[in-house]
């Protein structure tokens, strides 16, 4: 997507956080340094649930009188549905906030574009593998609390296989915790070569240490999550096929393009610029 | 004006020092205040590199409260405009020159903690439980310099309920003894998830105790 500069709006990137995992934050903060460099917005900034700047301190640090709110969540539910807007006062698509005209973005991971930034993904972390021997597992959380949370996850999957330039054998969403299990993979997979990507924005004890384990390739025991390297040890070779193991889907650069398309999508449907 | 112009008006009344921060002119520079060397400073002039130098203590904890009396030394930022030290700043004390600018001009929107802890869900949702009282111990334990904090608590318990008189109430939210003409005080206009997180365990104390 074409986005057009906008150099009288700010775009408020907001995220998750963490108060345990420093790693956590860090793919907001190089998404929005991203979109910095390009020049499109009068200002970049970031905000959390869990960190500092919180959404009520964040839109002090804002000039612009109209605000681009993405959420860098991976799915519909309950942060972009209750906690962004009950933080920030928002009622709608656009909302009137103490003087700021506030248009609040779907969600990241619910964009189509993160379809092609999943194959993208595919090809650094498996170059030369041929597709149509391989399956490609896409990983989710999964929570029986909330539906959305699957659905995301889902929609990309059929949308790839639509995909002209997706040649994989099968592509199949999993999940840690609810069924299809990634824990399941090989049982799931009929090729000789698997492509495991998480659907998660940050790398975290879910990308570095929890999946692996799911995967069996690693143990509990041993260094810091952090300091596994997992992501740099591909291929493996388990249960008689070839593995290749991604980091979270989130810490791929290109995600700044999928922020951008989100604000293009929303400004397609609630803003008429004319 | 912009947050920008602000700043730049304020250097020029002489201020230069915001939390362990101290701005130097012409040219434009930053450093921790306790660095007095300035040549033996590892060099940055990436407004970005704020925030890793800002994730660990010198012990190598993470300081996801950035408030924290904590900021490593050894290092120097060369900026070119006060638009760089604006970002830089902010990477260092997120909002803190936002929140700072609308304090002075009497805009800001503080939450008081019942506010804040009443919109806790989920694990913290039972933060809200604590008494004022388990409330009012907390931030003497956690807030004001002596518990490494910078800032200055412009919240209540709620709208009839002040903090209780004591060293991190009073905090101006300005390290060591800087003239307040000379410093931009961090101001604290809602409990950090710190706090919130101490909160919980607070409320979860006081409960066992009552039915011990």
């Amino acid at each position: 997507m074409n986005f057009t500069p906008k150099p009288n709006s700010a775009l408020l990137i907001v995220g998750h956080g963490s108060t345990e995992n420093p790693d956590s934050s860090t793919p907001y903060f190089d998404h929005a340094a991203e979109i910095r460099k390009r020049k499109l917005f009068a200002e970049v900034h970031c905000c959390f649930w869990k960190e500092e700047p919180s959404m009520r301190e964040a839109l002090y640090m804002i000039d612009a009188e109209e605000v681009y709110v993405v959420p860098d969540f991976i799915s519909e539910g309950y942060f972009t549905q209750d906690v962004i807007p009950r933080e920030l006062e928002l009622s709608g698509p656009t909302t009137q906030v103490h003087g700021k005209t506030i248009h609040y973005c779907d969600p990241v991971g619910i964009h189509p574009s993160m379809t092609s930034l999943i194959l993208q993904r595919t090809a650094e972390v498996a170059p030369g593998v041929p597709q149509e021997e391989s399956t490609l597992f896409i990983v989710g959380h999964g929570t029986g609390l909330n539906k959305n949370s699957t659905k995301a996850i889902k929609d990309q999957v059929e949308l790839i296989k639509t995909l002209p330039e997706c040649h994989f054998a099968d592509v199949v969403d999993t999940y840690m915790e609810e069924p299809p299990f990634i824990a399941d993979w090989a049982k799931l997979s009929s090729t000789p070569n698997v492509v495991v990507v998480p659907f998660f924005i940050a790398d975290g004890l879910h990308s570095y240490q929890d999946i692996p384990m799911m995967l069996g390739f690693e143990k509990e025991e041993g260094l810091a999550a952090s300091q596994k390297d997992v992501f740099r040890n591909n291929p493996y070779s388990l249960q008689d096929k070839t593995l290749y193991y991604s980091a979270a889907i989130g810490t791929e650069p290109m995600m700044a393009d999928v922020i951008l398309d989100q604000i293009s999508t929303f400004d397609e449907l609630h803003v008429s610029h004319a | 004006m912009s947050l920008t112009h602000k700043l730049s008006a304020a250097l020029d009344s002489g201020i230069d020092q915001i939390g362990q921060l101290r701005i130097l002119q012409n040219p434009l520079r930053l450093h921790h205040l306790d660095d007095e060397d300035l040549d033996s400073l590892e060099v940055h002039t990436d407004p970005q590199d704020a925030r890793e130098i800002g994730l660990y203590t010198p012990e190598g904890e993470y300081r996801f409260t950035k408030g924290e009396l904590s900021l490593k030394r050894g290092w120097i930022f060369h900026l070119n405009s006060v638009d760089e030290l604006r970002q830089t700043i902010d990477l260092f004390y997120p909002a803190s020159l936002g929140l700072w600018d609308a304090w002075k001009g009497g805009n800001i929107r503080v939450q008081n903690l019942r506010d804040k802890l009443g919109r806790q869900s989920g694990m913290y949702r039972h933060a809200r439980n604590v008494s004022d009282q388990g409330a009012q111990e907390l931030v003497q334990s956690l807030c004001g310099p002596a518990n490494k904090c910078v800032k200055k608590i412009l919240w209540k318990i709620d709208e009839q309920i002040p903090l209780a008189d004591s060293e991190a109430s009073r905090f101006n939210g300005i390290v060591g003894d800087a003239d307040e003409s000379k410093a931009i005080p961090m101001v604290c206009q809602e409990a950090c998830n710190f706090f919130v997180a101490e909160a919980r365990k607070k409320s979860k104390a006081e409960f066992e105790a009552k039915d011990a």
